[in-house]
């Protein structure tokens, strides 16, 4: 009972935490994109959730940075909103390298926001290579690190990096469930032995075919979280990726790992008699299971994926996840996963009253 | 009694000469049939069309393994041997099925459409290494299937799902071979394939004797 009321209230605090908590300020674009090098640069820096004017212009600090130790820094900083910045910036005459034109990132201190970045906002293109010692002058220091309760701001993903919540516990209840099936389908293989089936204690309520029961309900709980997943992968793709379905490695394995549900709802309805059809799919389950892992974990290894993490290890890195993010992502995986059992055991229950009074048990 | 056995799949199919004289016709067929439709084939499509035909030629030639006798005589088979000789013999016998027809497969597209491997000692131990995936799952999976009615159907939907990480990885060696892709750590690739198989075959033994009880 307590696991259930549990379940809601995680829940319930996800969806809360996971749509309310806003993102951390940060910088949408720069303006001009691209300047000349060796000319006093006037940049217009546009910001996401940021609040310029509570802090006094003499404050805010901005940098156009190169690498950690080449950076040129902001004067005449006019805040002319909430969200424009105006900066002057004399950009050295010599790049700090040889190439023809380096990309710049976009750095803001403000006392009250807190640092934002924004990765390669300005080109600068060069006509000859000198020196970098021009770059060395200004040194980042002093940030403003604020701590508070807000997701970190990113590009790209924007305010959809919300969708961790929603999308990535997916396949950890998925996960759960379809061990829980196959480890059902074990125990239905393990006592459909005569010798064994005597050790079952009827007074405790513990039949055979529950077991079967339970595999079936657990598969089907696992195959609907299994289409959430997908389905909110989608939506994110559909944002950060440009397009719902872009043949990604992952989407396909896991639709063909949903595939082999499908497959084993039909095998347990193909037989007349239940308990032979309750065999065989337990067995198949147990073989499916073992090729699942290969498809799900193995496989999206060798090929390129956009995933994070991408080719090698697409697994979701931990460097992805600041303090705040943990503070709603792993209460978010328990909360589902208790959700995703009550659903099996709903279904179950459900079954297993029905099969009583359609007579079947 | 695994040669014995083997002897047994062996003779058999000598006596049904138009079945295997069928699958053999089926791999013709799908090569002329793939060749027809695609005039010129590039490296990259002919590696992909390849593994499809050696996939449905083996999904063809397996599904017959469990059906083709009866229940009566497969119930006497298991009183004179054990189950689990029995799967292993007709999962050899499949392993070389299956390696012959996708030899000859291999040999009628090289001709018709032309031979892009540039590695044959690579492709030949992929081609083995298909063979005796493609047997332990299919076969195991026929011995399910044919507990059914509507055992072909069955067969195509319980074995596509699960063949995949094998079939994947195929694909995935087979364009080293073709050098479409470079990669000199596909060792590790060939050492997933048969830790793929090795679950899978102890899965089948740990399994079998609840698929042929009735």
């Amino acid at each position: 009972m307590w696991w259930k009321i549990l379940s809601v209230f995680l829940i319930v605090y996800t969806l809360i935490a996971g749509t309310l908590v806003p993102l951390k300020p940060g910088i949408t674009y720069v303006q001009p994109a691209s300047a000349p090098a060796g000319k006093v640069l006037t940049l217009q820096l546009h910001g996401y959730n940021s609040f310029y004017t509570k802090s006094p212009e003499s404050e805010i600090r901005t940098w156009l940075q190169f690498d950690e130790q080449h950076a040129i820094q902001g004067e005449r900083i006019r805040v002319l909103n909430d969200t424009t910045l105006e900066a002057q910036f004399s950009i050295p005459s010599a790049l700090p390298n040889s190439s023809s034109s380096v990309m710049l990132n976009a750095i803001i201190d403000h006392p009250n926001d807190g640092v934002s970045l924004l990765p390669s906002a300005v080109e600068i293109a060069q006509d000859t290579f000198s020196s970098a010692a021009a770059w060395k002058a200004d040194v980042i220091q002093g940030l403003h690190v604020i701590k508070d309760f807000s997701y970190p701001y990113r590009n790209v993903i924007y305010e959809s990096i919300r969708n961790t919540y929603f999308h990535v516990p997916m396949w950890f209840v998925l996960m759960f469930l379809f061990i829980a099936s196959a480890w059902n389908s074990v125990q239905f293989l393990r006592y459909s032995n005569p010798s064994q089936a005597a050790k079952l204690d009827a007074s405790k309520g513990q039949s055979l075919i529950d077991f079967d029961r339970k595999a079936s309900a657990y598969a089907e709980a696992g195959l609907l979280f299994g289409i959430l997943g997908l389905v909110t992968g989608m939506l994110w793709a559909h944002y950060a990726w440009g397009a719902a379905w872009s043949n990604d490695i992952k989407q396909l394995m896991t639709a063909v790992a949903l595939l082999i549900y499908l497959a084993y709802f039909i095998l347990r309805r193909s037989f007349d008699e239940p308990e032979k059809g309750a065999r065989l799919a337990a067995v198949y389950n147990i073989f499916a299971f073992a090729s699942l892992v290969p498809l799900l974990y193995i496989v999206p290894r060798m090929f390129a994926s956009l995933h994070p993490g991408a080719t090698g290890n697409p697994a979701f890195g931990s460097e992805d996840l600041d303090n705040t993010m943990r503070m709603v992502f792993y209460p978010a995986i328990i909360g589902w996963t208790l959700m995703g059992f009550w659903l099996a055991q709903l279904r179950f229950r459900y079954q297993r009253i029905l099969d009583r009074a359609t007579g079947l048990d | 009694m695994l040669l014995t056995l083997l002897r047994k799949e062996l003779l058999l199919e000598f006596r049904q000469r138009y079945a295997i004289s069928g699958i053999v016709l089926y791999v013709f067929s799908m090569v002329f049939v793939v060749y027809a439709a695609s005039i010129k084939v590039q490296p990259q499509v002919w590696n992909i069309l390849f593994w499809l035909i050696v996939l449905f030629a083996s999904i063809n030639a397996v599904v017959k393994s469990f059906v083709q006798e009866s229940g009566n005589r497969q119930l006497y088979y298991y009183q004179l041997a054990d189950p689990a000789m029995l799967l292993l013999a007709k999962i050899i016998y499949n392993t070389l099925l299956l390696l012959v027809l996708s030899l000859l497969a291999f040999g009628t597209y090289s001709v018709v459409a032309g031979n892009p491997v540039k590695d044959i000692p690579l492709f030949a131990l992929i081609l083995l290494l298909g063979s005796l995936g493609f047997s332990i799952a299919f076969t195991f999976i026929a011995s399910i299937a044919a507990k059914a009615n509507n055992s072909a159907t069955l067969m195509a939907i319980l074995s596509f799902p699960v063949i995949m990480p094998i079939l994947l990885t195929l694909v995935r060696l087979s364009a080293i071979a073709l050098r479409l892709i470079q990669d000199t750590s596909y060792k590790r690739d060939i050492l997933n394939l048969l830790a793929i198989d090795a679950i899978l075959i102890t899965l089948t033994f740990v399994l079998f004797p609840f698929v042929w009880r009735d």
